[in-house]
Order: C-alpha cells, then structure tokens, then sequence
C-alpha cells in the first residue's frame, strides 16, 4: 500500500539545516499495522505527516497505492487524504464548537456524502465506539478518553484504507489508553492499515511490525508475528 | 457544509461575546452612516425630481464683465424676452418670464396671509407641470387671476372650493382664483411658490416694471424655458449668447453672454466663477460620499484586525480542517460565509440605528429623507453593500487563515512570524490617519465659521428687527409709524430701508464723479435709507455725517461706505458729487452729494469683502423694510407686544411680520454650519469606531502577553512600567498617524478655505488639539486593558501554563 524510498526533509533556520529523515525506505502492506518508535526528535512525526500528505518531502520517492504522490500539488493530496486516510493525533484535536456528532460528521461533508447518509453513517460510527449517548455533547464535556474515542470514531467514519495515529494514547491513563488501542487492533482486523507513532513499547505490542528510527534513519524493524 | 459554516459561526459569536460586540457594533455603526450618507446624497441628487421635464428646462443666465471681474447670474433684462420670441422661437417650447419669488398678503374674508410667490407668464403652470386639483391650468391668462398651492387655497378657504372666489392682494387688488395646485414637495425647486398671479398684472403694478419694457441694463428679472426636443442646451446657447451683446450698444462693454442654465444644475452645481461654472453643492456630496466610505472602511479595518489578530485560536480548527480532507478553497469559504454572518447581522442593527436617528439627522441635515421601505433600488444596493462589505473585511482574514500549515498548527508549534502584526499596524495607522484628518478638517470649519462670526459686522445687529413693508398701503406711512413706534416706547429709532440690512437687492452703475478714471466700470451696492438710518443700524461714521432733518438739501445727500471711498478712488469725498452719466440730459438724474462716509457693515457674504456701497436718500416709495431699535429698557417680548400693537392699529388686515437682524444674519452661516455639524457627527464616529478596533486590539495584545506580563511582573516591574510597556505600541502607531494626517489635513483645508475670501489661517493650534485629543483618547482606550492585565495577580496567569 506504501512504499517510501530515501524519503529526505530537512528543517532549515537562519543559521542551521537540521535532517529530520534521511534516505528513509521502508513499504507497508495493505491490512497492516505498523509501530513507529523512536526518540524523541528521530523524524517519527515528520515521516506520519508526510505519510499523511499533510507535508512536503525535500527528495525522494512515495507510493500511495500505486500512485507517486511526492509531486502532487496541495488539491490532489487533499482529495486523496479525504478519501483514504483518517488520522489520531495525542491531543485529540477536536474542534470545540462543534458538538461529537458534528465533529465526526465533518469528514463525511467534505467528501460530499448527503445528509440522511451521513446522520446513518455517524450513528454507526457513534454505536461502535460506546459514545453514541454523548453525541449532542461538546468536546470540553467530555473526558480524555471518551475525546479520544470520538477522534478515532472522527477518523474511521469514511471507512478510510489507512490510519495513521500519533502517539493515540500519550495523554490518555492506562486503561482509556488500553481502550483505544483495543480499538485500533480491532479497526486492523477489519482490514484498515494502521501506521502508529508511539513512545510506548506497551502500545506498540499492539502492532505487527515496529520500526525503531534514530536521526531520521530507520535502524532496526522487529516482527511481532 | 454551509449549515456547519454558519453553525460554527454562530457559535463563535457566542462565544467570544466581546469580539463579536466589537465587530458588530463597529461594523453596524459604520454601516449606519453609511446608509445615512448614502440617503441624504441620493436625496441631493435627486433635487428637482418631481420636474418630469427637468432635462429640458432651464433658466437664462447672464454673464457680465466689470473692470475684468465676470459675475454670473440668473437677472436678465426685459426686452431679452421679445427677441427670444421673435427670433429664436422654433428652439423653444416655452419661454416665461418670472418675477423673484416675493411675500404678497392674501385676504380673503377676515383672513389674511403673508406668502411667497411668482408672477409668471401663461405658460409657466404648463411647464413646470403643475398638478391642478381644482381649476384649470392655463390660470394665468386672465390678468386679474391667481392660482394657488393647496396649503394657501387651505388656509385661505378651509374645506370650501376655491375657484371663482375673489381674493384681496396687497390689500389693493382683488384677483379672481383659477385653480388650485399640488404643493410641489421639498427638495425642488419652486417649493415654497404659494401662489402664482399672471405677468400681465405683475408688469403694470409699478411704473419701473413697465418702463424696463426696453431698458437692457435692467437685469431684474428671471426668464425660465423648456426647450424643444430636437435640441439641446448647449446648441440654444451657441445661438443666443450674444443677443443682448447685439442689441444694445451701451451694454456691449459689459461683454453679457446670455446662456441657458440647465434644471438638472440649478441645485448641485450653480456656482460660477469667472463666468465658469465651478462647482457648487456637488462638492459636498463628493466630500460626505467619501467621508462614508471611509467610515465604513475604518469598520471593516475593526473586522480584519480583530479577525487576523485571533487567527491563533482559529489556527487548530484550520488544521483539523485541513487534515481531515478540507481543501484551501474550502476554508476560504466558509471564513467568507463568517463574514457574511457577521455583515448581515451588523447590517440589520445599522437599519435599526438608522430608523432611530433618522430623524435626528434630518434635523442636522435640514433634510426629509424618509426611509425607502417600499423603494427595491435601495434594497439592491443594499445587498450590493453586504457584499461589497463582506468582501472587504472577510477576504483579507479568510486568505489569511486558511493558508496555516496545518502541520504546524497541530503541533501547536504556531507561532505568528515577528512580521506577521505588520498589516494589523498598517491598517491601524490608517485608521487613525483617517479620524486625526477628520478631527482636524473638523476644528478647521469650526474655526472658520467662528472667525467669520466674530468678524465685526459694522453695526449693532442685536435689539434690531425688520418689518417688511412691500405692499402699497405702506406707502407715505413711514414718517407717522416712525412717531408712533417711538412714541410708544416699543422702539427708539426707526429707519427705513429698500434692502434688508442683510441683503443688496440693487447694484448701480452709470455714475461719474471727480477722477473717475477712463473706462472704469463702476458697479455699487445701492441702498435707499431714511434719515435715521445710521443712528438705527449704530453704523459708525468716519467722516462728515448722517442724513439730517437739519439739513433740507439731504434729500439729494448719498452715503458711501468705507470700500466704496478706496473703490471709486475719491480724495476728500465729503461734499463731492456723484453724477449720473447720461449723455441724455432730460433723463439724467440729479447729481447726489457725498455727506457722509461709514465703516463698512456686512450686508452680504460674511466671508467676502464688503461691496462698495451707496446709501441714499428715500424720497419715499422704495422703503421695503422698516428697521427698528427695540427699547433696552424693555424685554424684547414686552417690546415686540407694543410694536405689534401699533402696528395693527395702522394696518388692521396686515398680518404683522418681522425678522430679528441678527437672526437673519445668523443665517448666512447655516449651510457652513450644517456642514460643521455633519463633519462633527462624522468625525465622532470615525474616532468611535477606530477606538473600538484599537480596543479590541489592546485586549488581545494583553492576552497574548499574559505569561509575559506575570513573568515581569514577579521579576519586579512596577504597573506603571507594564503599562506603559502594553501602551507604547500603541502610541508610536497613533504618532504615526499623526504625521500622516497633519500635512494631508493642511493641504486639503487649505484648499477648502481659498473659497472664502475672509479666511482663518490653518494654525498650529488646530494640529495641537488633534494631536493632544488622539493621543488622550488613544491612552484612555489602550490603558484600560493594558492596567487591567498590569494589576492581574502573577501567579495566576503563570499557573494557566
């Protein structure tokens, strides 16, 4: 489904260029779900933006299913995102003025799907992830895990082929950190690709394959099957 | 996807209630007066409306020129009619004479009205289109008849029907009523013309008006046309400007061009300056045009600031969006559908604004500017106006907003750029460039409309009224009523006048006198005045002395003033003669002897020089005014109560009428004062708005440096250092602004204040003021905010880290 080849980005201030991925290559397949681990500043969330077209490479090469999506312009990338891709960031990112059911609905506007389609699809969505009962609540109403459940529902409810997720349960405790990624393993078994950035070797057990980086390189990949 | 917009941006209304005030107050407000600006120009405009035929009417104007000084205006010479008659006819419709519009006395029964009117030849009622509600409209053809406004046929006969009844005029003549007109509305020409009596009767009232029948230098009459339609204006005029040149060969040297002067001009651009027409009321609707335009601009400037300065707290919701799948596009949408919310909305408030000061401003304005429910025009340009207005505040914060990386935003690593306030401070300064121009432009009109009332006026205005005595039964009277008047301590002089002390209904020239230079083209102020006319007015004599009943020869005596001396060149003027320069000895008038030299009184512009001017003697019949020193030692009201009292037992049917001298003179300085009063209004609103932007502004600012703020102030800095750190900024915009708007204001009020001859010079102290009163008003605004956050507790700001 992925295949990125000596994908390069650096960072450039007045005074220095720092490489945040260097010549990095790796593929994913489809139906898998993949750990990125690594210390802090080693490009882990620089390479999940890229992946999630939301941000430039500065060289090299990525297939998105099949299809070389480094040259496309900001519109292309938008329409493929809109379709393929749902994201799960740490700090939720939920946009307050919106109520739950609003917040997950916004995808399905943007792709278009009419409005009796779109209210279905929520409540399924909603149903799935036990939060259908706070769907006329706002974001601040919520907890932390309950914000992060509507976020993964947010980001699973176009049936996207791909979720990339950063670091899902970083301000989550344990047990609404276990929930979601119960979640996610689940989401996988359906078939949905999964790209997770985590500090965390319990949540990265989730997965099938971590790839440890450092200093934008990939240094080393376990299997976990 | 519009709904979820409108949703998201209805409930950022509601949740930052203080922006949203400020947006919508300040956009509401600038709308407003915009809307009122927009209104009053369209009623400017649209003077002379109710004339269907306005394009094809005119008045005949005439230029002359005197010693190289060409003076344009509507009088035209009697014999002017006949030639256009008989050798111009097939480029006319219509050609009428018109008599000034003049007050008569109508009677009818025991009731008897004192109003305005014209005489007017046959065809008059047909041109001007009147609507007859009662009669018939060719009402002028009889000699004795009249045709009356619906307001004068009311009060004259109430309900009854007025055709056919028999009015008293001037308690002389009985005239017979033909028809009843429509009141012409407000703002047209003609509006305050209540009755209408023909040429014919108009011509034969008094020798003088007979015997211009063929006298071309005797301008004092008006001549109105409809031209025909295979025509136009300027083609008449190629035709018949030098017809009177032609006719007479004594007027040749004056060089007159006769013109037609189109309807559509009368009202907005009827100045003329050296025989050109420049300008004239069109010059305010450009001045308040702009001035609207720019209050709207400072409005929206509020929106784009406040917008832009916040676009932190939108930043998140721009990176889900975009995350999520929102093209660039997109979210340019729907921040523009934000501003729509917020422009309708404020669009709505600024009609309601409008309703409830309508009135006020009509007042202001001296205007009836109903509001256009019913009027679609006005709708369309209305929405015109949402657009045009969502488009200028919201596109500038959508392209803004929806450009952040949304990698970035979501990081929380968004930080603006160190230039990123740069447009937010340019518009700033514009805003305040604009306010400190108007505060100025503003102090300027003031102070030239002060300068102009303290000017001296030459004589005592106050205690001084006029009574205007025009009508015949007055004649001879003057001498008994000057007894009676004194005698019953209501007054302690009288004098009669032919003009109003604060008028010149008569220019003379044709006179000789001892080193009249060769070829000068004298042109003179002329007044007839009783004996006690200087005593009356408290004029101050500079040299020789005041008409005397000591001194019978005085009948033949003439007054200069103290311009006419320097004008005419005379050395030693008292007891020099004034001669008449026919060549025809039989006409020629008898030489007048110069008794007596005046300070000079303003009797016309009180921002031009004063005229040179002649009074002479009134060997009765020309008194138009009788005016009256009230008695100090009495209240006016007291004084008034007397006068009346003799007046009526003289003139029982004769309503009585008077005008206060100083009142009368108040009004020379309405029109700059109605200009004053608009840019005041104006000028608080623009300095109202800005304020209200550099407000929200200032509490942005001390939100955004909270931290900072909390982290100083434990380090140990003082509330005076901390404000003065959140107020400077400001302050360094507010002098920009200042240098800006000086020399800009200087350089347009200049060029303002050449029109007027006697003129206050732009001096440091107007600069002073504004920049006191900006800076003040900027401090007061910005300090609130900027003490609020100074005295805020340091731990607690640092805690919501």
């Amino acid at each position: 489904m992925i295949k990125i080849t000596d994908l390069e980005k650096y960072y450039k201030t007045e005074e220095l260029q720092t490489i945040a991925l260097n010549k990095l290559s790796f593929d994913v397949k489809k139906g898998e779900f993949v750990a990125i681990m690594g210390p802090s500043g080693c490009g882990k969330s620089t390479l999940l933006n890229i992946l999630g077209m939301l941000d430039d490479s500065d060289g090299g090469s990525f297939i998105f299913n099949g299809e070389e999506v480094i040259h496309y312009n900001e519109r292309k990338r938008a329409n493929i995102r809109k379709h393929n891709i749902g994201f799960v960031f740490q700090s939720f990112n939920l946009i307050d003025q919106l109520t739950v059911f609003e917040n997950v609905e916004l995808p399905l506007i943007y792709t278009g799907v009419k409005k009796a389609e779109r209210k279905k699809k929520v409540h399924e969505v909603l149903e799935k992830m036990q939060i259908m009962h706070r769907r006329k609540h706002f974001p601040q109403q919520l907890s932390g895990g309950q914000q992060q459940r509507v976020a993964v529902a947010r980001a699973v409810v176009n049936n996207p082929k791909l979720i990339l997720a950063d670091e899902p349960t970083g301000n989550l405790d344990s047990s609404n950190g276990n929930e979601v990624m119960d979640l996610l393993t689940e989401l996988n078994k359906q078939g949905t690709t999964i790209i997770m950035v985590t500090h965390s070797e319990h949540d990265a057990k989730f997965s099938h394959r971590i790839i440890r980086m450092l200093d934008g390189q990939k240094v080393i990949e376990n299997s976990l099957i | 996807m519009f709904r979820n917009y409108f949703k998201i941006a209805w409930r950022n209304l509601l949740k930052n209630k203080v922006y949203s005030f400020i947006n919508i107050s300040g956009l509401a407000v600038g709308m407003a007066a915009t809307i009122m600006i927009g209104l009053w120009i369209t009623d400017e405009l649209n003077y002379n409306d109710h004339f269907k035929k306005k394009d094809v009417i005119a008045q005949v104007y005439q230029s002359q020129a005197m010693n190289g000084d060409v003076g344009t205006g509507p009088a035209i010479p009697r014999p002017l009619e006949f030639i256009l008659r008989e050798e111009y006819a097939d480029n006319f419709k219509h050609i009428v004479m018109s008599s000034w519009e003049q007050p008569r006395y109508l009677k009818y029964g025991e009731t008897n009205i004192y109003t305005q009117g014209n005489a007017m030849q046959e065809s008059g009622p047909e041109m001007l289109d009147l609507k007859i509600i009662e009669g018939i409209k060719d009402g002028l053809k009889e000699k004795n008849s009249i045709m009356l406004s619906e307001t004068s046929a009311k009060t004259l006969f109430g309900s009854d029907a007025a055709v056919g009844k028999i009015i008293k005029v001037n308690n002389l003549d009985d005239l017979i009523v033909t028809a009843v007109y429509n009141d012409i509305p407000e703002n047209n020409s003609f509006n305050e013309m209540d009755y209408l009596i023909p040429w014919k009767y108009y011509v034969t009232k008094q020798p003088w008006l007979e015997n211009a029948i063929d006298r071309w230098g005797n301008n004092s009459f008006q001549m109105f046309v409809q031209i025909n339609e295979n025509t136009t204006m300027e083609a008449v005029t190629s035709k018949i400007i030098d017809v009177k040149k032609n006719a007479s060969v004594d007027e040749a040297e004056f060089n007159p061009q006769i013109f037609l002067f189109p309807m559509q001009d009368w009202y907005l651009r009827n100045d003329f300056e050296n025989g050109v027409q420049s300008g004239g009321r069109i010059e305010n609707v450009w001045l308040f045009g702009i001035i609207g335009l720019f209050i709207l601009l400072l409005a929206c400037i509020n929106f784009i600031n406040l917008s832009t300065a916040r676009s932190e707290k939108r930043a998140t919701e721009v990176g889900i969006r975009k995350s999520i799948g929102s093209q660039r596009g997109q979210l340019i949408f729907q921040f523009l559908s934000e501003s729509f919310l917020i422009v309708i909305l404020s669009f709505v408030f600024a009609i309601g604004i409008v309703l409830l000061f309508l009135n006020g401003f009509n007042n202001l304005a001296s205007k009836v500017i109903v509001f256009p429910w019913t009027n679609i025009q006005f709708w369309l340009v209305a929405l015109a106006f949402i657009i045009v207005t969502a488009f200028l505040s919201g596109s500038y914060p959508a392209i803004y907003l929806s450009s952040f990386n949304p990698v970035a935003v979501l990081k929380g690593a968004f930080k603006s750029g160190r230039y990123s306030s740069l447009p937010r401070k340019i518009l700033v300064v514009t805003q305040f460039t604009v306010s400190i121009a108007l505060i100025i432009a503003t102090l300027v009109v003031m102070n030239q409309i002060q300068f102009s009332k303290d000017r001296p006026v030459g004589y005592d205005k106050e205690g001084l009224i006029q009574i205007p005595v025009m009508s015949n039964e007055f004649i001879g009277k003057a001498e008994v009523m000057r007894t009676q008047f004194i005698a019953s301590g209501g007054a302690i002089e009288m004098a009669t006048t032919s003009s109003p002390t604060t008028n010149v209904w008569s220019n003379r020239s044709g006179y000789t006198w001892e080193g009249k230079p060769v070829g000068f083209q004298e042109d003179l102020a002329y007044t007839n005045v009783s004996y006690e006319f200087v005593k009356t007015l408290g004029a101050k004599i500079i040299q020789g002395r005041g008409f005397s009943r000591d001194f019978p020869s005085d009948s033949l005596g003439v007054i200069l003033n103290k311009t006419a001396v320097e004008y005419m060149g005379i050395k030693d003027p008292i007891g020099k003669y004034i001669r008449d320069a026919d060549t025809d000895v039989e006409n020629r008038e008898p030489p007048l002897k110069i008794i007596g030299v005046i300070d000079d009184i303003i009797m016309q512009s009180p921002y031009s020089p004063v005229k040179q001017s002649i009074y002479a003697f009134d060997n009765g019949g020309t008194a138009s005014f009788y005016n009256l020193r009230l008695n100090p030692e009495k209240s006016t009201a007291k004084n008034l109560e007397i006068i009346k009292n003799v007046f009526k037992k003289n003139f029982p049917d004769t309503p009585f009428d008077f005008q206060f001298v100083d009142e009368e003179y108040g009004r020379k300085f309405s029109s700059e004062e109605r200009i004053a009063s608009l840019a005041r209004v104006f000028t608080a609103l623009a300095i109202f708005i800005s304020c209200l932007g550099l407000f929200g502004l200032a509490s942005f600012v001390a939100e955004q440096r909270t931290k900072e703020i909390g982290v100083r102030k434990v380090l140990g800095a003082s509330i005076s250092q901390l404000w003065l750190l959140l107020s400077k900024d400001f302050i360094t915009l507010v002098v920009i602004a200042l240098l800006i708007a000086s020399p800009f204001a200087y350089y347009i009020m200049g060029q303002w204040l050449q029109k007027f001859s006697y003129r206050v010079s732009v001096g440091w102290d107007v600069f002073a003021i504004a920049c006191f009163g900006a800076l003040i008003i900027t401090l007061i605004t910005v300090s609130f905010q900027a003490i609020k956050a100074a005295i805020a507790n340091p731990i607690k700001s640092l805690r919501t880290e």
